[in-house]
């Protein structure tokens, strides 16, 4: 059973995210966070397969959260998709040199996400 | 200003299209200045913007116009502004403005905040920017109701 972190402060993006993995009828479970800050605590305590992650956040954005997840030794390969409303190609850029293993923009192509997804090892 | 109004209309249609599933239609677009703003709408979400260029955008509606946008997103019906309807219009007017960055990334690098919701009738709006004009762009939507984009920006070095 994979275990998928979604952290974004937004409950129904989060709920979105979830609905549209659960699609792919991959058997796994679910840990949500609403900012980075939540999120590095649910690393501490659970191994996490694969991270969808917000940019903008309050308490500790997505692009911090990146950073100090991807210099945690048990996380430095797992793979974390940014769903983000954070368009510009300057961002992906900083998104993809900081670790990020793949970008998604929202508003949340279901198709683009599943074959996106389709094509991570986790 | 002008140049800042197409990339919103085409952003905000395009995002209720992808992200609610709903068609707006933007009507006529007009222009009051800071002390003239006065709104008719009962929930706000608001996006501050910095960097290359200072000031903010907003999305004004009625709550019942709100209720029926959130249903589109949590497929519950809504009777009050509870958490999901915050949670939705504060979503839509980021995913607008993260995306309407992407329209100028040529030309500026904006910095965008996270989003503040105003809620109650006739809600008042301070405006960050001193000297520019609101841009009011407003939308038709669900056939018989409307909302508004509202805008004031400017580059920051002038």
């Amino acid at each position: 059973m994979k275990t998928i972190l979604v952290v974004d402060d937004s409950h129904i993006m989060r709920n979105i995210v979830k609905n549209i993995f659960s699609d792919l009828k991959i058997p796994c479970q679910f840990l949500e966070a609403a900012n980075g800050k939540i999120a590095l605590q649910l690393l501490e305590n659970n191994k996490v397969n694969l991270i969808f992650l917000d940019w903008n956040m309050p308490e500790m954005d997505g692009m911090e959260f990146l950073k100090r997840a991807k210099s945690m030794p048990d996380y430095k390969d797992t793979p974390v998709v940014m769903v983000t409303s954070e368009a510009a190609r300057y961002s992906v850029i900083e998104a993809l040199q900081n670790g990020a293993a793949d970008y998604i923009v929202k508003p949340i192509n279901e198709k683009v996400f599943k074959e996106k997804i389709s094509e991570l090892d986790f | 200003m002008e140049q800042y109004i197409q990339p919103f209309i085409k952003v905000c249609e395009s995002v209720f299209q992808e992200f609610c599933r709903t068609e707006v239609n933007a009507g006529r677009v007009y222009f009051v200045s800071k002390d003239e703003y006065v709104t008719k709408w009962d929930i706000s979400g608001i996006i501050g913007l910095s960097g290359e260029a200072t000031g903010a955008v907003a999305i004004s509606m009625k709550d019942t116009t709100a209720f029926k946008v959130t249903k589109t997103l949590t497929g519950k019906e809504h009777k009050h502004i509870d958490s999901d309807v915050t949670d939705a219009v504060g979503e839509i007017i980021n995913i607008i403005a993260g995306n309407v960055k992407k329209e100028f990334e040529e030309e500026l690098r904006i910095k965008i905040s996270l989003p503040t919701i105003v809620k109650g009738v006739a809600h008042t709006i301070v405006w960050p920017t001193e000297k520019t004009r609101i841009i009011c762009i407003p939308f038709s939507i669900f056939s018989d109701q409307e909302l508004c984009l509202s805008i004031a920006v400017a580059p920051a070095n002038k």
